[in-house]
């Protein structure tokens, strides 16, 4: 269940590739680097022609070992598959299926919650009780960010560069991201969805939410975040949040 | 060559593994053969390295959506129409 932690530990995988990447575009530009030198010390701008190309080629290895590949997006399929399985079996048997969405911070501990009392105070990872109607708390990881400081105001551009960093270029699921605030509300709309994980925004749980929800709790001076509406847009979800402190 | 034996067939299968690998060939007999050629224009490598590279991510498309990879391209976009620019300059006025 716990969806991050896991996600994160089979990148371990595509890290081995990327490393490999790197290292092999960074010795193609010790090569080129060489190979220029010579070139100009004998004078012979053919070499330093081959030496130009070759830097190119490393430089461009290098800038595709730091983007993401393929098996992160496959990784992340299969375990949103596997969790919005099992997350929809339980609110099913819970009867949760209409309950309010929220992410909670507890100390160092990170709570997806989905349960019938907006918010609750009182929740511990697994199933339980509070406020008189059931719950279901998933502990999840949230990836790591820079924080810009818990007591600082929150703008909505610290949050669209935070999500843009992990949506777009950290995880590549997405082409664009917008978050625009009001009165403590937060409209998250995110915009071209990776065509393997547009399917689950239909479910209870998707990627996107979680990783929103997450992000916002993580850096909100609050240690809240709960998700008011989600729709669904031609190419993307418009997701309505507010952020709220609740007693830990 | 050892990056790519130690990758497997599994790993080629990566559209980024391949893409790789065409570029890095299509580089290779580019550069190769313009220097028995006795190519002496650096512009002349880059270019065709540039061109390479866009033949390759034209076939096989390894990224969408990645911020670096779009700043690349325009990066690569813009060397490229440079140097064009300048081949064209250059006639017109000899």
């Amino acid at each position: 269940m716990d969806f991050t932690t896991r996600y994160s530990s089979q990148r371990l995988g595509d890290c081995d590739m990327t490393s490999r990447l790197l290292i092999l575009g960074l010795n193609i530009v010790v090569l080129a680097t060489l190979l220029g030198a010579y070139g100009l010390i004998v004078g012979d701008n053919g070499l330093v022609g081959v030496s130009a190309s070759m830097g190119l080629v490393g430089g461009i290895l290098v800038i595709y070992s730091s983007a993401p590949v393929e098996p992160s997006i496959s990784s992340l399929v299969s375990y949103t598959r596997t969790l919005v399985n099992a997350v929809t079996s339980t609110l099913e048997d819970l009867d949760l299926l209409d309950s309010k969405l929220c992410s909670i911070r507890k100390r160092d501990l990170y709570l997806l919650v989905f349960s019938k009392v907006p918010c609750p105070s009182r929740v511990d990872p697994g199933i339980g009780f509070t406020g008189g109607s059931p719950y279901l708390a998933i502990p999840i990881e949230p990836l790591s960010i820079e924080t810009p400081g818990l007591s600082s105001e929150l703008s909505d551009k610290a949050i669209e560069d935070q999500l843009r960093s992990i949506l777009v270029d950290e995880l590549s699921i997405c082409k664009s991201v917008r978050v625009e605030s009001e009165s403590g509300f937060y409209r998250v709309q995110i915009i071209g969805l990776h065509e393997q994980l547009r399917e689950f925004v239909k479910y209870p749980v998707d990627p996107y939410t979680m990783i929103t929800l997450s992000t916002i709790t993580q850096i909100t001076p609050m240690n809240c975040t709960r998700l008011i509406n989600r729709v669904n847009l031609p190419d993307g979800i418009l997701l309505v949040t507010r952020v709220e402190r609740v007693a830990e | 060559m050892e990056y790519y034996s130690s990758l497997g067939w599994k790993g080629l299968q990566s559209r980024v593994a391949l893409f790789t690998l065409l570029y890095s060939f299509m580089n290779a007999l580019s550069a190769t053969t313009l220097y028995l050629l006795g190519e002496v224009r650096v512009d002349v490598y880059v270019s065709l390295n540039i061109l390479a590279y866009y033949i390759s991510y034209a076939i096989l498309r390894p990224h969408t959506s990645s911020r670096r990879v779009r700043v690349l391209n325009g990066a690569l976009i813009a060397l490229f129409i440079v140097i064009a620019g300048y081949r064209v300059y250059e006639v017109l006025t000899h």
